[in-house]
């Protein structure tokens, strides 16, 4: 389990996160969601050790520290893989320094989104991109998959695709934390929403509690962010409206 | 005899041909602004023959004279190493944010290890050809410097230049 204590983050001038503590227990899929700043990718790359924060971020009980990072991975909209090398150099990479990379799995999902194996990344498409980057991700051997905003510029079919074959490849031990917009296409295979916004976790609700409750996940989502359905209706009328 | 596979020594994917292309330029620049010393020796023992020739009492110059700034070529060359790894870090940030895989690799020295171990081995490759040419032009001041005007204590005063 990764456990979250008291995390804060703070940028010049802005607090990016703001005493978020949070659990994540293994063979979960999470969603994050919060609007732009909220601080979804500070609260993700604090966990991987990118950021510096206060606060403890423990992995089993322990830090995350070199010895147990390689059970943590990550897909972001940002890329991280080399533009340069082709599919086949990563993969030889990634098994170099990941000893549980799953080759079997890299090929089946190089095969299902039809990926070019010997052409340099830099020449795919965004879309193709962000596969790959999530292909990585999934492929590393991880037992924690971070992805933040991983199908930005992507089209709704290839998005779709990406949702099956996620169901299909995840073991039960791994974990998905899963930061995106797209609430409305994720909310069918999440297993639970965590909200946040302006550093804070404001939200944490499994998706059978919110079942249960006869609501749906847009519907929390909004009443947690107090969101004003008439706000619309309101702004076209004040910039319509005739003057008096 | 198999060559050395340097891109393990690289960032993945660094245009490494490039890059040792132009340390190749930049090495033979340096022996070329070295090949200055050549040319002062030969004037300045040119000159102190003619002046023994005229019955004068010359005085060859220090090799410490002659050699000084003649291997700036490789300061400057060795000083570039520096430029090299800063553009080695900033390659993981081009085209893509690779620096958040390197930086999660269980090997903590990895990406330093691909960024510094060839401006390393570039700045080292400086010194030594340095010190060999020093060695070289050394031994040319001593063959072919006239016996009558050989001066003692060369290799003493140019330590005390370089130190």
């Amino acid at each position: 389990m990764i456990e979250l204590n008291h995390v804060s983050k703070s940028y010049p001038g802005k607090k990016a996160l703001s005493d978020v503590s949070l659990r994540l227990p293994q063979g979960e899929i999470v969603g994050l969601f919060g609007e732009n700043g909220a601080g979804k990718t500070t609260l993700i790359k604090c966990i991987l050790g990118l950021l510096p924060h206060s606060g403890s971020i423990t992995l089993d009980g322990a830090p995350i520290t070199r010895r147990n990072i390689a059970r943590l991975s990550f897909a972001t909209s940002e890329h991280s893989f080399f533009p340069n090398l082709n599919a086949e150099a990563h993969a030889g990479f990634y098994a170099a320094h990941f000893p549980d990379f799953s080759r079997k799995r890299f090929d089946g999902l190089m095969r299902f989104f039809e990926l070019p194996r010997y052409k340099a990344l830099r020449s795919f498409s965004t879309g193709q991109k962000n596969q790959f980057e999530v292909i990585l991700a999934l492929c590393q051997g991880a037992d924690y998959i971070f992805m933040d905003e991983p199908f930005a510029g992507n089209d709704v079919f290839n998005r779709e695709d990406f949702y099956k074959v996620l169901l299909g490849v995840l073991e039960p031990n791994e974990t998905v934390l899963l930061s995106t917009h797209l609430i409305e296409e994720v909310s069918g295979f999440i297993g639970r929403a965590v909200l946040i916004r302006k550093g804070k976790i404001v939200g944490d609700v499994s998706m059978s509690e919110l079942e249960e409750s006869g609501e749906d996940l847009m519907g929390y989502i909004k009443q947690t962010y107090h969101y004003h359905a008439d706000r619309v209706s309101r702004a076209l009328d004040e910039i319509t409206g005739e003057e008096e | 005899m198999k060559r050395p596979d340097l891109s393990r020594l690289a960032p993945p994917g660094f245009g490494l041909r490039t890059e040792l292309q132009l340390f190749g330029t930049g090495s033979a620049l340096a022996v070329l602004y070295s090949a200055r010393y050549p040319v002062r020796f030969i004037r300045a023992r040119r000159d102190v023959i003619l002046a023994l020739q005229r019955g004068l009492t010359p005085e060859m110059p220090d090799f410490c004279s002659l050699i000084d700034g003649v291997l700036l070529g490789f300061a400057l060359l060795a000083a570039c190493m520096l430029l090299a790894a800063a553009a080695h870090y900033l390659y993981h940030l081009q085209g893509s944010k690779s620096i958040y895989l390197m930086r999660r690799l269980p090997s903590r020295w990895e990406l330093h290890r691909r960024c510094l171990t060839l401006p390393v081995l570039g700045a080292a490759l400086c010194l030594v050809v340095s010190a060999l040419l020093l060695l070289l032009y050394l031994g040319i001041y001593r063959l072919f410097t006239p016996e009558i005007l050989q001066t003692p204590l060369q290799w003493q005063k140019l330590w005390s230049v370089l130190l």
